[in-house]
């Protein structure tokens, strides 16, 4: 919190806001105020590089001139450390989080650049009363702003400024559009209409007196894509198994032992492979009376060696979590509920860490979309045909949606349509929610600069849509309300930077399937599925799932002041 | 100093028949192993059979028998195989995969680097093992090949007493106009089929480091324009220095005008200019995604930077320009041609013991 244009910030209301993420950091936590009272800072601590008390937040540097709070991994801190060691740089612990603040003290908002990891901080500068806040390249590690015109508050979580009581609670018309279309809250809004997402891969300054100045943006995909250089020296699927391999090496960086999630799928199982030849591993699997891929997953893990624990989850211990399922949910969204219950396993395996196959459909095209979205984008006609032979409820809205990538993307991706949303909201707020929101512009957004290839296309829009929206983020809510650390190896800067120039030649799973046993290769691929209909009892909603039913739910129980 | 290795059993092995691109009157680092291992594998008859012989024929130790006159065509080399085969050697060995479908018998391949990292056919199961520059091109080998035989890893070497620090050379300063400049230097071809040393990046990283700073790229290639055009582009073409082809005499007084030796590439097997460089003291900065890791062994004796990530590199020339610092790095001995040499002889020694099969069928 900054009170950037006087007076001083209420202390009650920092304890208030650090004491909602107690889940996030049960091991330790503390507050720091300015002398002045302009500035305060509050952090919760999951210690999991150097458990000594050296590594509680808030962490001023040796000077005792930066001090900063900060959620997440820099899987590159030794490397960073031992170069700024040489350069003079004195420690006082072994965390990544003072690594931070001499790299800060070295290159000022350039730091970003040599981050690995995941990642938001703020850095309260006392030299020249500025904070410094920035946030990891993907969004990995969420971050809310609200700024009424006098202070700044920011923090992990919605809810969590909010706790505070001073951030007004009423919901955003555009968030409510944007989570029926899509499923979920797309950034930068939020479903409170006062607080915004900070931009994954920016950083800025807050100024005593002035506010947000020096955005910098230090990340974005579609301008990786673009500037890829095109050549193959390496076998694609051999330097792509390299290449992941590293990551996952990098990932493993922990003083606390680490786990993996494990479905009987390519990506959990390929980290879960590479990650078991460097590391003794603990590896989860949910299971559910109505769909279970354990069998599988349970005869990989014995061929690794690892100890396995499948856990079992039915209708009853669902329907007990709900309550809190839903008081953890930071924003409304469809999914959550199988991290939710991983998570739920690895903490009471006594495990912190857990390594998750997230994003790999993203990296490697994984995605019908890969296909369909490019193919309805120079064939709209074809499609639309296509669609109306299936009687699909969408194929009409092919001629107007169907000829650039975005208005693809939301036919793709959509929950509901943007002619649906009456009947839901009512039209006055679907009419400003769509206003507000601007569904086509937000996807088209991610597709700047354009990233040339139909490929690189897709990817920017997976990528910064529904993985940041919605995988990432309940990746994050619903793990650490089971006070657990969800890692990515395939959600990595350095990785998609390393292999941009040759995805769209190396565009399916055989680079990580290599390795794998036939029974775990050669299956179909099988979207992760759990029994909500069956569980909830939903009503018909004209989807299989009954998703849409679902959602309503969701939304009547997070819209909620 | 590694534990002293057995020479192998010379009476078990005379007579070795190596088929190579190059060695003698070769320049490049393919050809300098190629005579750095037939050096180390004194006391056997060696035949050494070359596809070309480009310059002033060096002269090949006695023990080594080079068969220049192969070089004259293709059918002039498969006369000099099939000489070479009615000779019946103990042992063959293959120093390019190009060679293999000429080798015969159950030869030893020897790979090096991008010539070995794509999918192409091989007769694979011929092999009797293979023998890698680095670990690096050796997996990436293996892994598109599947080829499970034994593998060894003999890292190239370096003479050390042949190099050493010298003062910048005044008549080069003069030459190239580095009065008062900071030099990074890259050595290597230019050549526009593969631009992977990394002379874009630099060239891409230059604007943003001081303006004293400037960047020579020594060596002759058919990329050299577009670099050169880029160079303008980025308004740093008074920053970079192109020395063109130089004479390999001018070679350690090249590498003594630099402050920092620099390649962020992405396709070098393994990276003998570093051990130059290092030799003549010049720190060294290397890329983590090609074989300049094992030759900066994994970040021991120089830094390395990831070239996909341009504030990496600057950060790291940056760190190394302040350090300013001049000196033959601790632990490059692990590349000397002693331990070449012994590691060399234990490869030989592991072929010869009963566990590889080398002899023909």
């Amino acid at each position: 919190m900054f009170a950037y244009r006087s007076g001083a910030i209420g202390r009650e209301e920092l304890e208030a806001i650090t004491a909602r993420m107690i889940p996030r950091g049960p091991d330790a936590g503390g507050t720091w105020v300015s002398p002045d009272g302009r500035v305060g800072l509050g952090s919760r601590r999951l210690a999991i590089i150097d458990l000594s008390d050296e590594g509680t937040q808030p962490m001023w540097d040796v000077a005792g001139e930066l001090v900063i709070v900060f959620n997440g991994e820099i899987y590159n801190y030794a490397e960073l450390r031992a170069s700024l060691e040489r350069g003079g740089a004195r420690f006082h612990s072994h965390s990544d989080t003072e690594v931070l603040l001499a790299l800060y003290r070295r290159d000022g908002a350039r730091m970003t650049d040599l981050l690995r990891g995941m990642f938001a901080f703020a850095i309260w500068d006392t030299r020249t009363r500025r904070m410094f806040v920035a946030r990891d390249p993907y969004g990995i590690k969420p971050l809310y702003l609200a700024d009424d015109g006098a202070t700044i508050r920011i923090a992990s979580e919605v809810k969590a400024l909010l706790a505070g009581g001073k951030v007004p609670a009423a919901v955003d018309p555009a968030a409510a559009a944007g989570f029926f279309l899509m499923g979920s809250v797309p950034e930068p809004f939020t479903i409170r209409r006062d607080v915004r997402a900070i931009e994954p891969g920016t950083s800025f300054f807050i100024d005593d007196g002035r506010g947000i100045v020096d955005e910098r943006r230090f990340f974005s995909i579609a301008e990786i894509f673009r500037d890829a250089k095109e050549d193959l020296l390496v076998d694609a699927a051999v330097f792509v198994r390299e290449r992941v391999e590293e990551s996952v090496a990098h990932h493993l960086v922990s003083d606390v032992p680490v786990g993996v999630f494990l479905s009987a799928g390519i990506d959990s199982s390929a980290i879960a492979q590479l990650a078991a030849r460097r590391t003794p591993l603990h590896t989860f699997t949910l299971s559910f009376a109505e769909f279970s891929e354990a069998p599988l997953a349970e005869r990989f893990a014995r061929e690794l060696g690892t100890t396995q624990t499948t856990r079992t989850v039915a209708r009853d211990e669902f329907l007990a979590d709900l309550p809190r399922f839903f008081e953890r949910m930071d924003q409304p969204t469809i999914d959550g509920v199988n991290t939710w219950f991983i998570s739920k396993a690895v903490h009471e395996a006594g495990i912190k860490v857990a390594l998750s196959g997230v994003g790999g459909d993203e990296l490697l095209g994984g995605y019908p979309s890969f296909t369909n979205i490019p193919r309805m984008v120079r064939f709209p006609r074809l499609a639309r045909a296509a669609g109306a032979l299936r009687r699909h409820p969408k194929a009409r809205l092919i001629a107007e949606y169907g000829r650039t990538y975005a208005g693809a993307y939301l036919l793709q991706r959509g929950l509901f349509l943007p002619g649906e949303l009456p009947s839901i909201l009512g039209e006055e707020v679907a009419r400003e929610g769509l206003e507000r929101l601007q569904p086509l512009s937000i996807i088209e957004r991610t597709l700047a600069p354009d990233p040339e290839t139909p490929f690189g296309r897709v990817a920017a829009m997976e990528a910064s849509l529904y993985m940041r929206n919605q995988l990432l983020r309940d990746a994050d809510w619903a793990s650490m309300a089971h006070s657990v650390e969800v890692r990515t190896p395939l959600v990595d800067a350095y990785l998609l930077r390393q292999l941009a120039h040759m995805l769209p030649q190396q565009r399916d799973k055989s680079a990580l399937a290599a390795n794998l046993p036939g029974y775990l290769r050669d299956r179909p691929k099988t979207g992760f599925f759990v029994p909500m209909k069956e569980w909830l009892d939903l009503p018909e909603d004209g989807t299989s799932t009954r998703m849409r039913s679902w959602a309503r739910r969701v939304w009547e129980s997070l819209s909620r002041a | 100093m590694p534990p002293e290795i057995p020479r192998f059993a010379r009476d078990k092995l005379k007579k070795i028949l190596f088929l190579v691109t190059d060695a003698y009157g070769g320049h490049g680092g393919i050809a300098l192993f190629n005579r750095e291992f037939c050096a180390a594998l004194e006391g056997v008859e060696i035949t050494v059979i070359p596809r070309v012989v480009r310059g002033l024929v060096q002269d090949p130790p006695p023990h080594v028998h080079f068969v220049a006159e192969a070089a004259e065509g293709p059918v002039a080399y498969l006369r000099a195989v099939a000489a070479a085969r009615r000779a019946k050697p103990d042992l063959v060995i293959c120093g390019h995969v190009n060679l293999l479908p000429l080798a015969f018998g159950r030869p030893l391949l020897v790979v090096h680097g991008i010539e070995a990292w794509k999918r192409r056919r091989l007769p694979l199961s011929r092999c009797s093992a293979v023998l890698s520059v680095s670990a690096l091109t050796r997996d990436r080998f293996t892994g598109w090949s599947g080829f499970d035989g034994p593998t060894f890893v003999l890292p190239n070497a370096v003479h050390l007493d042949h190099y050493g620090i010298r003062p910048k050379r005044e008549d080069f300063i003069a030459r190239y106009r580095l009065e008062g400049k900071r030099v990074l230097l890259t050595v290597g071809r230019l050549e526009a089929a593969e631009r992977s040393k990394g002379f874009d990046e630099m060239l891409e990283v230059l604007p943003d480091l001081p303006e004293d700073v400037v960047y020579m790229i020594a060596g002759g290639g058919n990329d050299a324009p577009r670099l050169q055009l880029r160079a303008r582009e980025l308004g740093v073409a008074s920053r970079v220095v192109f020395t063109g082809l130089f004479a390999d005499e001018e070679k350690q007084d090249l590498y003594n005008l630099a402050d920092a030796y620099v390649m962020p590439s992405r396709g070098e097997g393994f990276g003998f200019v570093f051990l130059e460089a290092m030799a003549c003291g010049v720190p060294a900065i290397g890329s983590k995604l090609d074989g300049g890791r094992e030759a900066l062994l994994d970040g021991k004796l120089g830094m390395l930077v990831d070239p996909t990530n341009r504030a990496e590199i600057r950060a790291a020339i940056l760190e190394t320009l302040e350090r300013g610092e001049r000196r033959i790095p601790e632990g490059l001995e692990y590349f000397s041609f002693e331990n070449f040499a012994d590691r060399a002889n234990a490869v030989i020694q592991a072929l010869t013991s009963n566990r590889v099969a080398t002899s023909s069928v």
